[in-house]
């Protein structure tokens, strides 16, 4: 991390303040490693944030321009900002599950629908930790939380047949990836790509939370075994594992390359403009 | 100098034009809906963005990430959508993103009556978002000419602020017919008083002075200073602190840029208060156009009576309510709220009283005998869910 957290992060916000142990560390040095291996500098990138531990953690950790939206409508936030900026200039956002899945999956979806360009890494801790460690819309069913004591008995978004996923394909995500923190350069290559891609993408990655997940729901706060269970389900081969599995890779990628939001808008109002004019 | 016969709904968007708003976001509303169609037409013949959000947060949402980004935006709604901007709004606020919503009053609460005004939003639009620790800027138009000249003023007060800006209409403003001239040269400008304050940029380090200055630039993000803006308690450059003595400091940008600067902000209009009335009416908005010909009409009957119309409501402009006499305060709500403000600002030897209506406007025979009452020394007649003395 120390040449990319030297290059691309604020001094100030090293060390983060995340709990020692979790995984979002994991996650964050992707992206900066996806940036660093597309050339990417701070000039090119703007990175916004929501709250929760992947808001708070990542905030104002770029050396270029950054922001962080209320929890859930940062997506709208960015939608506005995307009329604003240069059309090559990237957006990427760091949010966590309950801010795209949750309170956020409105504006998510009609952001999708809008085809804004910019990249979503949802970095998914399985529910509410930095409020204490609630349940949200990924977490395993039957998981004790402190929201859920008896396990976890609401339906979530990522069992019994049904993949949030599919949801945002439906809605026209034109680029979608799932990794989870401890895969390695196949996670990288799948966020550059979303990074690269023009129009709306997302990559959701599944990372540890050790002191409130893993320590309530499988009683150990111990990193080693958090990693070894995530490693355990991580199925990149997409084999037919038993149980609550991650299949990574890339989920979809669209052939058919919708309109971008803003380069559509810069269009519609230049004619209209010229037919104005004439 | 255009001339035009038009509503304060094609009046807010022509001014909006003029400020240099190149955003609009908005969900229909009445009686506001008219705000986002004249904006679906005119923002794109000058470069603009019109976006139809998803719901009022995501409106207002979108104008301040179109702003965050240098582009001044407007929004606009009824009471139903403005209580869903006190996310959004807390964010620019904290932020110090300029932006302008304009809210159109109707009858409330909640869906109330679509198509009749109403005055609900007094105290809503003082505290739009929770937490506290902030003043608020809000302008109230009596008339479509006036909704013109205080939006175009809305964009420029949000600029040099760095902050929201409330342009409190109601119904009767927003879909009035009334003559409407837009200026189109520099001496009309002139002659107008139109401000208009251009978009700068904030290249740091220290985007968040601890002072109460106004005419910083504003953050905008995409030029590579390192900027950041955030709904957390930010330290001069912008980095989320839970150090107290930053909200402190922090808390005090938000209060006493305001504060400390109203003479920037302060306006109204006062009518018949030079020999000191038995009575003044107090009112913004739509009913104090019936208050100013009622004042015309008591004084013509020999009552002393006067009149203070608030055009700038928020900061509360207490300095106009120096003189002892009998306040009426004459509302479009039957709770009362601006009642409450005049009595907490007259001085202690003074009464307060209170005349709402709701979904019309008071007549100004109503106001004249209301006038004389007063002066007869006797109690005003109440409807039965009013309370009349404050
Ligand atoms: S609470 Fe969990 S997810 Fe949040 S920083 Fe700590 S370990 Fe990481």
């Amino acid at each position: 991390m120390d040449y990319l957290a030297e290059k691309f992060l604020k001094a100030k916000k090293i060390p983060s303040t995340a709990c020692s142990g979790c995984g979002l560390g994991q996650v964050h040095k992707k992206v900066l490693m996806a940036i660093d291996e597309l050339g990417l500098g701070s000039a090119d990138v703007v990175w916004g944030t929501g709250i929760g531990c992947a808001g708070r953690q990542t905030f104002n950790t770029w050396k270029g321009d950054n922001f962080a939206g209320t929890h859930g409508r940062v997506y709208a936030l960015a939608t506005g900002l995307r009329l604003a900026l240069q059309p090559e200039q990237k957006i990427v956002l760091t949010v966590g599950d309950g801010d795209a899945f949750g309170i956020g999956l409105l504006h998510l979806l009609h952001c999708i629908r809008r085809n804004v360009d910019m990249t979503v890494i949802v970095a998914d801790n399985f529910g509410y930790q930095s409020t204490g460690g609630q349940y949200g819309y990924t977490t395993p069913s039957g998981s004790i939380t402190d929201s859920s004591p008896y396990g976890m008995q609401d339906p979530n978004w990522v069992q019994d047949g049904r993949d949030i996923l599919d949801i945002l394909k439906s809605a026209g995500a034109g680029f979608l990836a799932r990794h989870t923190s401890v895969e390695g350069q196949n996670a990288v290559e799948s966020i550059k790509q979303a990074i690269n891609f023009k129009g709306f993408s997302l990559v959701h990655i599944v990372y540890p939370c050790v002191t409130n997940f893993f320590g309530k729901a499988l009683g150990s706060r111990k990193p080693v075994d958090a990693y070894r269970w995530l490693k355990e389900r991580t199925n990149p081969a997409q084999d037919n594992l038993e149980g609550i599995t991650f299949t990574t890779g890339v989920y979809h990628k669209a052939l058919d390359k919708r309109q971008e939001f803003s380069e559509q808008m810069r269009k519609f109002t230049g004619n209209v403009q010229k037919r104005c004019q004439s | 100098m255009k001339r035009l016969f038009d509503t304060g709904n094609a009046a807010i968007t022509e001014a909006a034009i003029f400020a240099g708003c190149k955003l609009f976001s908005g969900y229909p509303i009445t009686p506001a809906t008219e705000i986002a169609e004249n904006m679906s037409r005119r923002l794109p013949q000058v470069g603009g963005f019109y976006v139809q959000a998803e719901d009022e947060l995501a409106a207002l949402h979108i104008c301040i990430g179109g702003s965050l980004g240098g582009l001044k935006a407007m929004t606009s709604t009824s009471g139903p959508g403005y209580i869903l901007f006190a996310d959004p709004y807390g964010w620019a606020l904290g932020s110090e993103i300029p932006v302008v919503i304009v809210n159109a009053q109707r009858v409330g609460p909640v869906s109330g009556i679509t198509g009749a005004p109403g005055q609900g939003e007094f105290y809503l639009s003082r505290y739009p978002t929770h937490g506290g620790n902030f003043e608020s800027i809000v302008l109230a138009p009596s008339s479509v000419q006036e909704a013109f000249q205080l939006t175009v003023e809305a964009f420029y007060l949000a600029e040099r602020f760095r902050m929201p800006i409330t342009v409190l209409a109601d119904q009767i403003v927003t879909d009035g017919w009334e003559t409407l001239l837009i200026p189109e040269t520099e001496a009309e400008i002139q002659a107008m008083g139109l401000r208009v304050a251009p978009r700068q940029v904030n290249y740091g380090p220290e985007f968040y002075p601890a002072t109460d200055e106004i005419d910083v630039p504003p953050v905008v993000l995409g030029h590579n200073t390192g900027a950041a803006c955030s709904d957390w308690t930010p330290t001069a450059e912008g980095f989320d602190t839970e150090e107290v003595e930053w909200q402190h400091k922090h808390a005090y940008r938000l209060i006493y840029k305001v504060r400390n600067n109203r003479n920037v902000i302060t306006q109204y209009e006062e009518f018949g208060l030079e020999d000191n009335p038995d009575v003044i009416f107090v009112a913004y908005g739509s009913p104090a156009r019936v208050v100013k010909s009622a004042v015309q009409a008591a004084r013509e009957q020999g009552l002393k009576v006067g009149g203070i119309r608030l055009i700038s409501i928020w900061p509360f402009p207490d300095e106009v309510f120096h003189r002892t006499a009998k306040y009426l305060s004459v509302e479009l709500n039957y709770d009362g709220q601006l009642v409450r403000e005049v009595q907490r600002a007259v001085p202690k030897d003074s009464d307060v009283h209170f005349l709402g209506r709701c979904g019309e406007l008071p007549k100004v025979a109503e106001l004249v005998d209301a006038a004389r009452t007063l002066i007869n020394g006797q109690a005003l007649q109440a409807i039965k869910w009013e309370r009349e003395a404050w």
